[in-house]
């Protein structure tokens, strides 16, 4: 579904990433971990269309996608779920999940994707009116997820999502992407809680310095000795 | 003394829906795009004179005039957003308000060789109506009303339209808005469109109680970023309520002194506005 390959990414000067493969099939759920500044914020931002690589190739349901727009790679149908719940500070809950069906192919069924998402979250109906800001983080951060469904994506990009949440509302967090994930969407997901993050992939990458150091399917990935030691303490 | 207040604290809350429109048009340029339209006043004037061309010289009917300047100052701004403002998204803050700035003397300019110096009014006669002692000129009348309307209109657009909520969650964090598949640069665009909409509406207003000439625009954009400031910047409630504010003090303190002091007054304002409450009266102070 999504194939990233030998992609070079730059801020300015600075290298970010240094040929960077990734992919993602149908229904997956890949995890990519890795220490703070190994760019995994990078990568999503640049398969998103936030970041344009310099090299390198991205390749989304087999048509290029490197060099398009973030507003266009949207409405092809990947949604980037931003850092700490970047939500609409000012707009009410219900604004920022309509909103979340901006691009044409959400809208028609705007009404009832709303029901479906408050039959998920309850908490967001009863807040339906409130201004994003008045939430939690954690209710933030499900808000955001809630209106990156809106979208009807093909495949959600998750950034760090259980940052500086409490541990018991990061447990609830999971719940609900492995929720997410039986509906069968396909989920690209970047995260420090690497314990937590592996026991729901199917794959999993180790982004260090810039650099794909290892791969594998989840057991292969955690059963090995750099990544029981450094990421899951055992 | 007592009825010449009570005049002018009605002409000033007339005069006040006007400049609603007229600091919203602003407000939204600035909260939406990021830069400050200091020609907007300008602007203004551009469009009376597009109606009194119309109306005195080509003889077309002051309504179907007002029609056409509307859509005139929309296509304008428009142009203004893609030949002036695009280009500079990215340049220092102080080079988009220069050339911003620039266009008031562009502008004026263009309208001293195309239409001279004198003043250019057209005649329209329209009753005085009196309620009591006190007198309502009928065009200011219209004029309130017709800035309610618009006002109005403007709300359902922002809040119950697609493009309208894409122009609010722009305002608050371009990069996220794009990840909801919005197109800055439409967005951009219509926002421009509008408040170039909005000058020619506020043209059409003013018509008929002002008559024109090449530097009628400066007090008015001036007036405007007064209430944009005194709202809070990108607080369109806030300029709501600030715009009848100077409209009452400016028309109350022209009666009490002279339309000097009247000027000055609402200078004074904005310069304790901004000595003592810089985010403005109902604006959220932004910690850095």
């Amino acid at each position: 579904m999504l194939e990233v390959s030998k992609i070079d990414v730059y801020y300015g000067e600075f290298q970010a990433l240094f040929g960077v493969d990734v992919r993602i099939s149908e229904r997956e759920c890949v995890v990519t971990v890795g220490p703070n500044g190994a760019g995994k914020t990078t990568l999503l931002k640049a398969i998103c269309g936030l970041l344009s690589p310099r090299t390198g190739e991205i390749r989304f349901e087999g048509r290029s996608i490197v060099g398009l727009p973030a507003h266009r790679i949207a409405e092809l149908g990947i949604s980037l779920v931003p850092e700490g719940g970047r939500v609409f500070p000012q707009l009410s809950v219900f604004e920022n999940l309509k909103i979340g069906s901006y691009v044409e192919r959400a809208r028609r069924g705007f009404r009832q994707a709303v029901e479906e998402i408050y039959e998920l979250f309850p908490r967001l109906k009863e807040r339906e009116k409130q201004v994003a800001d008045t939430l939690s983080g954690g209710e933030r951060q499900m808000l955001a997820i809630a209106r990156s469904l809106m979208s009807r994506p093909k495949l959600i990009l998750l950034d760090e999502p259980s940052s500086g949440l409490a541990p018991m509302v990061v447990s609830m967090l999971f719940d609900f992407v492995a929720d997410i994930r039986r509906q069968g969407y396909a989920i690209l997901m970047v995260e420090q809680n690497a314990r937590k993050a592996l026991q729901l992939c199917d794959r999993a990458y180790l982004l260090e310095s810039g650099r794909v150091r290892l791969e594998g399917d989840r057991e292969s990935f955690s059963a090995e000795e750099h990544i029981r030691k450094a990421y899951l303490g055992i | 003394m007592g009825i010449l207040l009570l005049n002018a604290l009605v002409n000033g809350i007339l005069l006040g829906g006007v400049l609603a429109i007229l600091a919203f048009g602003m407000n939204l340029i600035f909260g939406v795009v990021k830069v400050i339209h200091m020609a907007y006043g300008q602007c203004v004037m551009l469009g009376m004179y597009v109606i009194y061309t119309l109306t005195s010289i080509y003889h077309v009917p002051f309504l179907l005039s007002c029609v056409v300047a509307v859509g005139v100052m929309a296509v304008w701004g428009g142009l203004l957003q893609i030949l002036v403002i695009k280009p500079l998204l990215k340049a220092e803050r102080l080079n988009q308000l220069l050339a911003l700035a620039g266009l008031i003397i562009v502008f004026e300019n263009l309208a001293h060789v195309v239409w001279g110096a004198d003043l250019r009014g057209i005649e329209i006669q329209l009753p005085v109506l009196s309620l009591g002692n006190v007198f309502i000129k009928t065009p200011s009348l219209l004029a309130f009303l017709g800035s309610l309307i618009v006002l109005l209109v403007l709300y359902l657009f922002l809040y119950r339209t697609y493009p309208g909520l894409a122009i609010r969650a722009i305002a608050q964090d371009v990069e996220c808005a794009q990840l909801m598949g919005i197109n800055p640069g439409g967005i951009y665009l219509l926002t421009l469109v509008i408040g170039g909409a909005l000058t020619g509406v506020i043209a059409a207003f003013f018509s008929p109680i002002y008559s024109v000439h090449p530097h009628f625009g400066g007090s008015f954009t001036l007036m405007a970023f007064i209430i944009v400031v005194l709202g809070g910047m990108g607080n369109l409630l806030g300029g709501f309520i600030a715009a009848f504010i100077i409209g009452i003090v400016t028309s109350v303190s022209a009666v009490l002194t002279s339309l000097e002091i009247a000027e000055i007054s609402a200078l004074v304002i904005f310069i304790l506005v901004v000595l003592l409450r810089p985010q403005g009266l109902m604006g959220v102070r932004v910690s850095k």
